[in-house]
């Protein structure tokens, strides 16, 4: 190559056109006396002639020692005898375990631990499950090729040797260099020197450290300030926590509204926009809301010609499961007061005598008792609205429930008061 | 390709210094973007920007303390400007990645100049995407739900359903994007470092280069790894638009159900991010007095792709239309004769004319050649592809299968303040990327430099 | 700026006799074994069903590679891409046998149109009958689905394919004598045009070949599909036919490992392009679950067409996309010889896939009896023997017609960018 008839070894700065050029650095660099040799850096002038120098310096046998460009030097790998790097098979790792991990991620939020119906479709269907699979299989790659990359070439790493030589600002620029270390077998520093020369540098130049530890060493400021950052990052955390462990009776803060204060009229308040100033709408006049005509007084009042009806309804079908739909809500509504037979022997008379008082809930099945003698619409009518102190359960029981009810009402009053002889044989009391 | 000297650079008697002269000019011309004080334009077109994003801090803010009632959506138009805007701005970033990733691939070496800037553009425009979505569902401040973590509720985010696909493609792309990007820049922030005078420039770029030293080694493995990620970000950016038309196509919506929508969907965000690319670029060259470097070839190269992009696009129109008359099904006729004949006719016409009609100028040498012709064509088709989705997604929604619930969809003054601000956040990003960053790869440039090859024997 | 290489003095780049061979022997043994094929079919008793249904995918598989390798050549014009010149006129004599594939696909055509309703159940009679179960959503369509006008069609595709594609290869062999490099600027001048015909083009024939087999059925990334897969085989075939002529001593100098692994790229482009497509046509139809479109994949996942879907799946997509992705397998010349034929071989299968249920799908129950009421006997594969000798037939009758246009010189070697090409590396 043509560079080497050009190459000198003196500090004279190559030509430069616009005048940025510092290079007064000399040969050495001569900070404070007690330095350490850590390099050497040659500077060449074209892309072809550091491949060239690359070339020559790997086959004089010198493994310590790199080239640097201000871009990507094409047949540079080959000349400095680089080895392909691994970094395909790691991401390729990354990228399996993105596919496992999103498809594991799936199943097991969606199919096991919470299998959650939506349309009837299957919880595991792999199809669906296809895309975020395939997201997160790019994502891990990407973050493997991208945090794999930087800790393979030990970055960040914001100080070199290198970079106490002025001239080597232009790396990044228009310079092509060749650093040998001092820490090279073969480095010895005239060799070195003339080796570089005779590949076809255009300024050699030795790069030495402060050998103090004080120089090498963080200074204390940055410590201080790294650990103000990191308290500082704590607090917000801190007062979470103080919030979470402590009790307040302040209404807690609206951040976000959340829909709580909305505008809108509730039941039973007062509504300005309405002439009667309520917010309840009342039926309008001659109109019946859908399904609550009611027709049939013998099934929803028991009446029949203003008079109670003596058997039940005809809408009302009897059969064993009605039989048995009364017992079950019986147990449920009517049992705590007026007990399992019906005897009025409920937990809350017996809870009310205990406590000293005195209240009896009514015996439906002696057989004096009016309820036995009270026609089947006085007693729905009583069961629906209430008597005395016991509430209408209109409210809360179905009218074919209540009809159950009363139907099981009349099976334990007839239990109650059969003879021996109604009994079937074998069942008589002896 | 990209300096005055390349005439010279292969000549070997003065190759050298004609090649660092090249490199010098190239360093020199785009770091006094960020060096050199920056020209008067920046000012206005930064306060503009401020002022619009201050109406999207002003419209957002009305929105959460109010909900989305404010907007003209109802329980019909359930989607309307959101989701417009949504697959708007997604689309737009996709040209980013195509010019970073998919023309690396495909060695087009002219992308180089144009794709530093590109790829902020698509993370700018991610950026404005993604707000929409997450403003959509009502309740923006339960946005994280989305995220699938061990919670009080025992609940798990719904994986089957599209709009979930779209938190896992639309993060994917953010953050590859993003690390894309920033690696990509790395180089050249050491370069930043190294070119300023001033200190705290030196820290901010020192740090932010991560001690970045040009190292053969470290190239080596750069390189290796930025063509993976160019490898990775091919099929990913292909995903992303694949699963935002997912959201429509896996419904049974007449107009939304077709299954060409995945790489139509596709063609027309490149499409559009292409036609957004040269709306930038072309008085960003001029300002930033970086015409040498993105030159008239780069503009001749853009245009090509936006009228091939275009005319896919104009392609899958008529396929969608052949296909809904051809299937049979009453529905998904008529809803496109609803396209061309409805209410919405206005809108589909916009639709075609710019984004079918526009683009076919640049077929010719001439069109391409006048800029702010080219400008101005590039700016109706961001209108086109804007109405492309405002039609797909309120044309179908105004007319589905009962006749009942029909309706017409009316903008509110915060839709437009929304939208309006949405560019105010998008020009503040980019005006700061432009002082700041550096807007032109200039390693990447001096590689593919013919001076790159100086000094080299043929091999 | 790139290096630039002159063709090596001792290349070898003269087509020959390699033409003659390949017409004589392809001839030879693919009347052998079409003649074998309808000896089969006369003897099989059902109206040539089967037969016409075999032979459409047979052909099929030819007359995809020859359009992959129409858009090879056009798309290379439009890019100005220099990596694959030296196998641009390859692919340009395969679509030298456009010609003869329009004629070989008379053998369904007539039929069409003399009545035959066997393989196109849009040709029946009965269709134009209001009673028929179809009418209501057919007879719209009618119109577009008539023998006539689909013979008018036909002609006019191929009418389309066959001048672009003699025209390009005219041109190209004319800068072989002149050596007008304005012959390249004018190709790359129409190549826009032409690839906006020709995607229109394909999309419709596609449609209309294939598509309406199934005539209820639809579906608007269809012709994408069939494409991406014509594009993969395409270059599974340009890598093969590149290593015979190689290995018969010609160009063995000018296409390099780098070409080899560029090819390698492509496969696995396509090979994902095409699994893209493919899950967004059943991804969609699936999910959206309307019973008009799952029919196509209700009467494919199930019973004995389920064992060849995950066939399909897994062989032509999921074992050569993952061997693809190394450097090496697409740089090993005998790795991506056997991936380049196998995906060959699993092209063919997707495309019997396609085609082949329609075969029985009526007798399934199809439409009427909707998805799934069918027993598996009713989703049974119906191999016959002579799908095998119709493949191998036709890419015999292919092969003649592709050698027959194999004259004058196996690269264009006064293409302005042949240096480059020569000098081609991957970075």
């Amino acid at each position: 190559m043509e560079a080497e008839t050009q190459a000198h070894d003196d500090d004279k700065p190559a030509a430069h056109g616009n005048g940025d050029d510092h290079g007064d650095a000399g040969e050495t660099s001569t900070d404070g006396g007690d330095t350490e040799l850590h390099g050497l850096l040659a500077e060449f002038e074209t892309p072809g002639a550091l491949i060239a120098a690359a070339r020559k310096v790997k086959n004089a046998g010198y493994t310590e020692f790199d080239c640097y460009s201000p871009f990507p030097v094409h047949g540079i790998d080959d000349a400095m005898g680089i080895k392909r790097t691994k970094l395909p098979l790691v991401v390729f790792g990354g990228g399996l375990a993105g596919l496992c991990g999103g498809l594991l991620l799936q199943w097991w939020m969606n199919a096991y631990n919470w299998p959650w119906n939506v349309s009837g479709k299957p919880t595991w269907s792999l199809p669906a499950n296809i895309p975020i699979a395939y997201e997160t299989t790019i994502l891990l790659s990407v973050l493997t090729t991208f945090f794999g990359m930087w800790a393979a070439n030990k970055l960040p790493q914001v100080w070199h040797p290198f970079f106490r030589l002025d001239r080597f600002a232009k790396v990044t620029d228009d310079g092509m260099f060749i650093g040998i270390e001092a820490s090279d077998q073969r480095f010895e520093l005239e060799q070195t020197k003339q080796l570089l020369v005779a590949a076809g540098a255009t300024h050699v130049e030795e790069c030495h450290t402060d050998a103090r530890p004080e120089a090498r060493s963080v200074p204390r400021a940055i410590y201080g300030v790294m650990i103000v950052l990191t308290v500082a990052a704590l607090i917000p955390f801190a007062l979470a926590f103080k919030a979470r462990a402590s009790k307040s009776s302040d209404p807690h803060w609206h951040v976000f509204s959340d829909m709580d204060f909305q505008p809108k009229a509730k039941s039973d308040q007062p509504f300005a926009e309405f002439a009667d100033g309520r917010a309840n709408r009342g039926e309008i006049v001659g109109t019946i809301a859908r399904g609550n005509l009611r027709a049939d007084d013998a099934y929803y009042r028991g009446l029949r010609d203003g008079q109670w009806i003596t058997e039940l309804p005809a809408a009302f079908k009897v059969d064993a499961d009605k039989l048995n739909r009364g017992q079950e809500r019986y147990n449920v509504y009517c049992a705590p007061c007026h007990g399992f037979d019906g005897a009025g022997h409920g937990i809350v008379p017996e809870r009310v005598a205990l406590r000293g008082g005195a209240w009896e809930a009514r015996n439906l099945v002696s057989s004096d008792s009016v309820v036995i003698k009270m026609p089947n619409g006085q007693l729905f009518n009583t069961i629906s609205n209430g008597f005395n102190t016991m509430m209408g359960y209109a409210a809360q029981v179905p009218v074919d429930d209540r009809w159950a009810i009363l139907l099981y009402v009349r099976a334990l009053q007839r239990g109650q008061n059969a003879t021996q002889a109604e009994l079937p044989a074998g069942a008589q009391v002896r | 390709m990209a300096s005055a000297s390349e005439a010279h650079a292969d000549d070997h008697g003065h190759g050298a210094e004609n090649a660092r002269e090249t490199f010098r000019g190239i360093t020199h011309d785009v770091t006094k973007v960020n060096l050199t004080p920056i020209g008067r334009w920046w000012y206005p077109a930064f306060g503009i920007s401020l002022l619009l994003l201050g109406m999207l801090v002003v419209a957002v803010t009305h929105l959460f303390r109010t909900g989305i009632g404010i907007w003209g959506n109802n329980n019909i138009q359930g989607w309307a400007w959101d989701i417009t805007n949504f697959v708007f701005w997604v689309g737009i970033g996709h040209a980013g990645t195509l010019i970073s990733a998919v023309l690396y691939l495909f060695r087009q070496d002219w992308r180089t100049s144009i794709n530093r800037s590109a790829e902020a553009m698509t993370i700018f425009a991610v950026a404005c995407a993604g707000i929409f979505p997450i403003l959509h569902t009502g309740r923006p401040w339960f946005a994280w739900w989305m995220i699938p973590h061990p919670n009080d509720m025992g609940m798990w985010p719904q994986f089957r359903s599209p709009l979930m696909w779209d938190v896992f493609a639309i993060s994917t792309y953010a953050t590859t994007s993003i690390l894309f990007w920033y690696m990509g820049m790395v180089p050249d922030l050491a370069t930043l470092r190294d070119k300023s005078k001033d200190k705290v420039r030196q820290v901010v770029y020192g740090l932010l280069s991560l001690g970045w030293r040009g190292s053969a080694r470290q190239w080596h493995r750069y390189e290796r790894a930025y063509l993976i990620l160019a490898a990775l970000s091919t099929p990913l950016v292909l995903s992303v638009h694949s699963v935002v038309s997912f959201d429509f196509a896996t419904s049974q919506n007449p107009g939304w159900h077709t299954t060409i929508l995945p790489p139509y969907f596709v063609a027309g965000a490149i499409f559009s991010g292409f036609a957004m690319v040269m709306t930038l670029m072309l008085p960003l060259r001029h300002v930033l007095g970086l015409k040498h470097i993105i030159t008239q070839d780069h503009i001749h190269a853009m245009c090509k792709v936006t009228v091939a992009t275009g005319t896919i696009v104009g392609g899958a129109y008529a396929i969608e239309l052949f296909t809904a008359w051809y299937s049979g099904n009453l529905y998904e006729w008529f809803t496109f004769r609803n396209r061309i004949l409805g209410p919405y006719a206005w809108a589909y016409f916009i639709m075609v004319s710019c984004n079918v009609i526009a683009p076919q100028f640049f077929w010719v040498k001439k069109f391409r050649s006048n800029l702010v012709f080219v400008w101005i064509l590039c700016a109706f088709i961001n209108v086109g592809m804007w109405f492309e989705r405002f039609v797909i997604i309120v044309s179908s929604l105004a007319r589905q299968a009962l006749p009942g619930a029909w309706g017409y969809f009316e903008p509110t003054k915060w839709d437009f303040m929304t939208l309006a601000g949405s560019f105010g956040l998008f020009g503040t990003l980019f005006l700061l990327f432009v002082r700041f960053a550096p807007v032109v790869a200039m390693a990447e440039v001096k590689a593919v430099s013919p001076a790159a090859h100086a000094g080299k024997d043929d091999h | 700026m790139s290096a630039t290489k002159k063709l090596h003095p001792d290349e070898k780049i003269k087509a020959d006799k390699v033409g003659g061979t390949l017409f004589k022997a392809g001839l030879g043994a693919g009347a052998v074994l079409l003649g074998i094929s309808i000896a089969l079919g006369a003897g099989k008793g059902d109206h040539w069903r089967h037969f016409l249904h075999a032979y459409l995918t047979a052909w099929s598989f030819v007359f995809s590679i020859c359009i992959g390798s129409l858009f090879f050549v056009i798309i290379h014009h439009l890019a100005k891409a220099k990596w694959g010149i030296v196998l641009r006129r390859q692919a340009e004599f395969i679509t030298g046998a456009l010609p003869a594939v329009a004629l070989l696909g008379l053998v369904f055509l007539v039929p069409v149109l003399l009545g035959n309703e066997n393989l196109y159940y849009w040709s029946v009679k009965q269709l134009h009958d209001k009673q028929h179960p179809f009418f209501h959503h057919m007879h719209h369509k009618m119109g577009w689905l008539d023998p006539v006008f689909f013979a008018g069609r036909y002609a006019f595709y191929f009418g389309v394919f066959i001048y672009m594609s003699t025209w390009f290869r005219k041109q190209s062999q004319a800068q072989d004598t002149d050596g007008d490099a304005g012959r390249s600027e004018k190709m790359r001048y129409w190549s826009g045009f032409a690839v906006l015909v020709y995607s229109l083009t394909t999309v419709f024939a596609v449609m209309d070949l294939f598509m309406t087999l199934q005539p209820l059925w639809f579906s608007t990334i269809y012709a994408v599909n069939y494409f991406s897969g014509a594009m993969l085989a395409t270059y599974c075939t340009l890598g093969l036919m590149s290593m015979a002529i190689q290995r018969s001593g010609r160009l063995t100098h000018s296409i390099t490992v780098e070409h080899y692994h560029d090819v390698g790229k492509y496969m696995f482009g396509w090979t994902f392009f095409w699994i893209y497509t493919a899950f967004s046509q059943f991804m969609l139809q699936w999910y959206g679950n309307m019973p008009e479109e799952t029919v196509f994949y209700s009467y494919r996942m199930f019973g004995g067409w389920q064992i060849v879907s995950i066939i399909v799946l897994v062989g032509h997509w999921a074992f050569p996309y993952v061997s693809l992705v190394t450097r090496w397998s697409k740089r090993i010349l005998p790795i991506l010889a056997f991936l380049a034929a196998w995906q060959l071989v699993f092209h063919y299968i997707d495309l019997y896939w396609n085609v082949m249920p329609n075969q029985t799908w009526e007798t399934a129950g199809g439409w009427i009896r909707g998805p799934l009421q069918g027993d598996p006997e009713l989703h049974k594969v119906n191999f016959h023997f002579m799908d095998v000798t119709l493949l191998l037939g036709l890419i015999g009758l292919w092969l003649a017609a592709v050698g027959k246009s194999m004259k004058g010189n196996l690269v264009p070697v006064n293409d302005p960018k042949l240096g480059e090409c020569l000098a081609f590396e991957n970075y």
